[in-house]
C-alpha cells in the first residue's frame, strides 16, 4: 500500500495534498479515525500528511531508478510476455520453420547444421510466387491508396455539416461490418455477367460495350476484387478521416479563408497536412484488411484464384495446408511478413523522428 | 439419495435419474462409469446426464464390460444430404455395438478442407482421432510415407467378406501402398453426363448416341441452335469442376490405361492425348452459361432444373438437387448417361475411414472399421448421402431408380478408375500442381500453357 501511494504519488507531481489526503490517511493510522476529524482538522492532517511523504522520499532515493522499473513490471510485463510469446515467438518460429525441409507429415529435426535458405531459393524460381507477389503488391498498394482517397472525400462531404449525417456515416460503413464471407458472396452475384446488378445496369445505359465477364476475365479479375475491397473498407477511412478533421479547429478554416486560399487549396495546403495521423492509422490498419483479403479470394474462388488474383495469402496457404509443403509455405508467410513490414516501416519511422508516436 | 425430505429433493433426483436412464439407454446404472467404482450411484447419475446434455453428439453404451475407449470420429458431413446419412450410420453403429462411446468430432467445410487442416495438425502431433473421414488412394500416401497408418488388411478387411464384396477398384484405393489402411464407405461416381430431358428431346438430340467427348460439341451446338438453352452448364469461378471435366474427357477420349498413366506421372509420353482433351473442354467452353465464371455448381445445375441448360457434368452428387425438387422426375424431366467415350468404366470419388497409428481406442476403431465395411451400413448411409455402396451385396431396395441404375453401372462395370481432382489417384502434392494448372486453364482457356504445367506437375 505504501508503494503504491509511492508510485501514485511519484506519478502526478503535481497532484495536490488534498487529493492524496485519503491515501495518507491509510498510512498510519484506520481510514476512519482520518475522516471521523472532520472539516475543522483539514488543514493540520494537510500538514501532517505533507510531512510524511517527505520521509518516505528519502528512504526510498536509493533505489529510485530501478524501483520505477520493477514496480511498473505488473503493468508492463504480461502483454509484454503475452505479445511476445503469441505474436513474435510465433513469427519467429514461422521463420525456423522456413529454413528447415519441413514437409510431408513427420516433424522436422530442428538441426541447426541443416538450416539453410533453401526455401527462399525455391521461392525466387517458382513463378507462381512471383505472380502472386506482385497481385499481392498491386492489391496492398492500389486497395490501400484508393481506400484512403475515397474515404477522405467520403469524410470531407460528410464533414460539410449535411443533414443526415449519422445516417450516411452509418450507411457508408454499414459494409465494413460484414463479413468478408458475404460480401464475397454477394459481390460474386453483383459481377455475375448474365444477371449481375453491374453488368444489367450498364447494359440498360446503352453501355453494352462494358459489360465483362468481371471476375472470369483474368484482365479484370484483381480489378473487380479491389473495386469490391474498396466498396468494403472506405467507410472505416472515412471515419477515421472524420475524426481527424473534427479535431482541426474551425480557426484553420477561417484563418485560411482569410488569407484568401481557395476551397482546393486550403485543404490541400491546410488541413491534409494535419491528417497525417488519420492517414497512418487507417493505412496501417487497411494494409492488414488488404492481407486478410484470403478470406475475400477463397470464398469467391476457392483455394486457387488462379494467376490473375493469386496472392501470397492464399498460395501459402494451398502450399502449407494442400501440398503439405509446410517450409515452403512458411517462407512464403515471411516473405508476405516482410513486404508488410516494408510498407509500414518507412512511414512508422518518418512518424518516429517526427515525434509523433 | 437425501434421506430428509423425500417429498422435494428426492422426486428431483429421481427425475434426474430417469432423464439420465433415458438419455443412456442402460437399465443398470451401477458400473455406468468403468472403472470409477468407489463412487456413489446417484452422483454418477447426475454427472452423466449433465455431460449428455451438454455434448449433443455424445452417445454413451450402457454397462462396459469390455473397456472401451471412446471413438472419435471426425468428418465434414454436417449439412446436406451428408448430415441425415452420417446420422444414420451412427445409430446403426450405436444398435450393433451400444458398449462403445461414439464422440462424433465434425469439421465443416466442403470437400473436407477444414477438416484436412485439422487432421494434419492432430496427425503431426501424434494425437489422431479414432478415425476420420478421408478420401482414399493415393491422397493418403503421406500418411503412409510418415508412417501413421495401420496395417488392417487381417482385423478389419478380413471380416464380413470385406476382401470378396469390394471390386478391384475400391480395393486398390483402400491400400494406396499395397496394404490395406482405409476402409471407404461410398462412392461418388464423376463420369457422368446429366441432361434435361425436355431440351435435348427439343432440339432432337439423342444423348445416348453421343459416341466421344468431341461429339458432345455437336450436340451442345444443335442444342443452342434449336433451343434458347445453353449447351451445357458449368462453374469455371473456381478449378476443380473443370479438372474434373477435363479428366472425364480425357479417359472418354482415350482409355483407362492412359488416364491411369497420366496420373502416375506420364504426361510427356501422353502428350497428344492431353493437348487434344484440353482442346475439346475449350471447344465446350464456347456452350457454357455466361455466368459460369461467376457462379458456384449448384447455382450452375439449377439451370438444368429451370430448362436453361442441356446438359452438366458433375458427380452424381449433383443428382441430389433433382432429387429435392418437386415435380423433377428422373427420367421424365432429368436423365444421366455415362460421359461420351466412358462407358463401362465407373471413375470413383469415395469417402473412407482409416485407422491412425497410436490410435487413442484400437479396439472400438476395429469395431467402427468392421462396422463402415458391412452391408448394414453402408445400406443406411447410401441411400441418403444419394451415393452408392462399395459393396456389391447391398440390396438395392432403398436406392431409388437412378442410384440402383448407378449400381448397375458398377457392378458390371469393366473398370474401375480413380479421381484426379478428389485426390485419389494422384498424392497431393501434384494434385495441388494439377489444381494450380486448372486454375490458369479456367481463366486463359490457353492450351499449350496448362499443358506445359501440367507436364512439370509431377516433378
Amino acid at each position: 500500500m505504501q508503494r503504491l501511494t509511492d508510485v501514485l504519488r511519484r506519478l502526478r507531481p503535481g497532484a495536490g495534498g488534498s487529493v492524496r489526503g485519503s491515501g495518507a490517511g491509510g498510512e498510519g493510522e484506520p481510514g476512519q479515525t482520518a475522516s471521523g476529524d472532520g472539516s475543522d482538522a483539514g488543514d493540520e492532517r494537510l500538514r501532517a500528511d505533507g510531512g510524511v511523504a517527505a520521509a518516505e522520499e528519502t528512504g526510498g532515493r536509493r533505489s529510485l531508478l530501478s524501483s520505477d522499473f520493477v514496480q511498473s513490471i505488473p503493468f508492463w510485463l504480461p502483454p509484454f510476455l503475452l505479445m511476445g510469446f503469441f505474436v513474435y515467438g510465433a513469427i519467429g518460429w514461422n521463420f525456423v520453420i522456413s529454413l528447415t525441409d519441413f514437409s510431408g507429415l513427420v516433424l522436422p529435426e530442428y538441426d541447426v547444421s541443416n538450416f539453410d535458405l533453401d526455401m527462399y531459393r525455391q521461392a525466387l524460381n517458382d513463378p507462381t510466387f512471383w505472380t502472386a507477389a506482385q497481385n499481392t503488391l498491386v492489391l496492398l498498394v492500389v486497395f490501400t491508396a484508393l481506400c484512403l482517397v475515397f474515404g477522405l472525400l467520403l469524410a470531407i462531404l460528410v464533414d460539410q455539416g449535411i443533414r443526415f449525417e449519422n445516417t450516411f456515416r452509418t450507411i457508408y460503413l454499414l459494409p465494413m461490418s460484414l463479413s468478408f464471407v458475404v460480401t464475397a458472396k454477394f459481390w460474386a452475384w453483383m459481377y455475375n455477367p448474365e444477371i449481375g446488378m453491374i453488368n444489367v445496369t450498364l447494359s440498360q445505359l446503352g453501355l453494352d460495350v462494358l459489360t465483362l465477364q468481371w471476375i472470369s476475365n483474368p484482365d479484370t479479375k484483381l480489378a473487380a476484387v479491389i473495386f469490391a475491397l474498396i466498396w468494403q473498407f472506405s467507410g472505416y477511412a472515412m471515419v477515421v478521416y472524420l475524426a481527424g478533421l473534427r479535431a482541426i479547429p474551425d480557426d484553420h478554416y477561417e484563418a485560411a479563408r482569410v488569407d484568401g486560399a481557395s476551397t482546393l487549396k486550403m485543404y490541400w495546403r491546410v488541413i491534409l497536412p494535419q491528417l497525417r495521423a488519420s492517414t497512418m492509422s487507417a493505412a496501417v490498419v487497411l494494409m492488414v484488411f488488404a492481407l486478410k483479403a484470403f478470406d475475400f479470394l477463397y470464398v469467391m474462388f476457392g483455394n486457387n484464384p488462379g494467376p490473375a488474383a493469386d496472392i501470397l495469402a492464399t498460395m501459402m496457404f494451398r502450399e502449407a495446408f494442400g501440398s503439405n509443403q509446410w517450409a515452403y509455405g512458411s517462407a512464403i508467410a515471411i516473405v508476405l511478413f516482410a513486404m508488410a513490414l516494408a510498407v509500414v516501416a518507412p512511414y512508422l519511422y518518418a512518424e518516429y523522428r517526427r515525434g509523433e508516436l | 439419495m437425501t434421506g430428509t425430505n423425500d417429498d422435494t429433493d428426492v422426486s428431483r433426483r429421481h427425475y434426474l435419474k430417469a432423464a439420465g436412464a433415458g438419455t443412456l439407454g442402460v437399465t443398470g446404472l451401477a458400473g455406468c462409469m468403468g472403472g470409477d467404482s468407489g463412487q456413489d450411484e446417484t452422483t454418477t447419475a447426475g454427472e452423466e446426464t449433465t455431460e449428455s446434455d451438454a455434448t449433443e453428439e455424445t452417445t454413451t453404451g450402457g454397462d462396459s464390460s469390455t473397456d472401451y475407449n471412446t471413438l472419435e470420429v471426425q468428418h465434414w458431413w454436417t449439412g446436406g444430404d451428408g448430415e441425415p446419412a452420417i446420422k444414420a450410420l451412427f445409430e446403426g453403429f450405436a444398435e450393433a455395438y451400444p458398449d462403445i462411446e461414439v464422440k462424433q468430432n465434425p469439421v465443416s467445410g466442403g470437400a473436407g478442407q477444414n477438416l484436412e487442416t485439422v487432421i494434419k495438425k492432430r496427425v503431426l502431433n501424434d494425437n489422431p482421432p479414432s478415425s476420420w473421414q478421408a478420401w482414399p488412394g493415393a491422397n493418403l500416401q503421406p500418411y503412409i510415407e510418415a508412417d501413421k497408418l495401420e496395417d488392417i488388411g487381417e482385423s478389419v478387411w478380413g471380416q464380413n467378406g470385406m476382401k470378396e464384396n469390394y471390386l478391384e477398384g475400391p480395393k486398390e484405393a483402400a491400400r494406396p501402398d499395397g496394404t490395406f489402411v482405409t476402409v471407404p464407405l461410398n462412392i461418388h461416381r464423376i463420369n457422368n453426363l446429366f441432361y434435361n430431358v425436355s431440351v435435348v428431346e427439343e432440339a432432337g438430340v439423342d444423348p445416348a448416341s453421343i459416341e466421344t467427348p468431341g461429339d458432345l460439341v455437336d450436340a451442345m451446338e444443335t442444342v443452342e441452335s434449336e433451343t434458347d438453352a445453353v449447351g451445357m452448364a458449368h462453374q469455371t469461378s473456381s478449378a476443380w469442376s473443370t479438372t474434373q471435366l477435363w479428366a472425364t474427357v480425357l479417359l472418354g477420349e482415350t482409355d483407362v490405361e492412359t488416364y491411369n498413366a497420366f496420373a502416375e506421372g506420364e504426361v510427356a509420353a501422353n502428350e497428344e492425348a492431353v493437348t487434344s482433351s484440353l482442346q475439346t473442354v475449350v471447344d465446350y467452353t464456347d456452350y457454357l452459361n455466361e455466368d459460369a465464371g461467376s457462379v458456384s455448381w449448384t447455382e450452375a445445375n439449377q439451370k438444368i432444373l429451370n430448362d436453361e441448360a442441356a446438359f452438366f457434368h458433375q458427380g452424381d452428387w449433383a443428382a441430389g438437387m433433382y432429387r429435392n425438387q418437386d415435380g423433377f422426375e428422373f427420367e421424365d424431366d432429368w436423365d444421366h448417361v455415362p460421359f461420351p467415350g466412358t462407358e463401362g468404366v465407373y471413375a470413383l470419388n469415395m469417402d473412407s475411414f482409416p485407422f491412425p497409428t497410436n490410435n487413442p481406442s484400437p479396439e472400438a476403431t476395429a469395431k467402427f472399421l468392421q462396422y463402415v465395411g458391412s452391408v448394414d451400413a453402408q445400406e443406411r448411409f447410401n441411400p441418403l448421402k444419394g451415393s452408392i455402396p462399395p459393396r456389391t451385396d447391398v440390396p438395392s431396395d432403398e436406392f431409388g431408380p437412378f442410384l440402383t441404375r448407378q449400381m448397375d453401372d458398377f457392378q458390371n462395370s469393366d473398370s474401375q478408375v480413380q479421381s484426379i481432382e478428389h485426390g485419389l489417384a494422384v498424392p497431393p502434392n501434384p494434385k495441388s500442381n494439377i489444381s494450380d494448372a486448372m486454375a490458369g486453364f479456367i481463366s486463359n482457356w490457353n492450351v499449350d500453357k496448362t499443358y506445359g504445367q501440367l507436364e512439370q506437375a509431377f516433378n
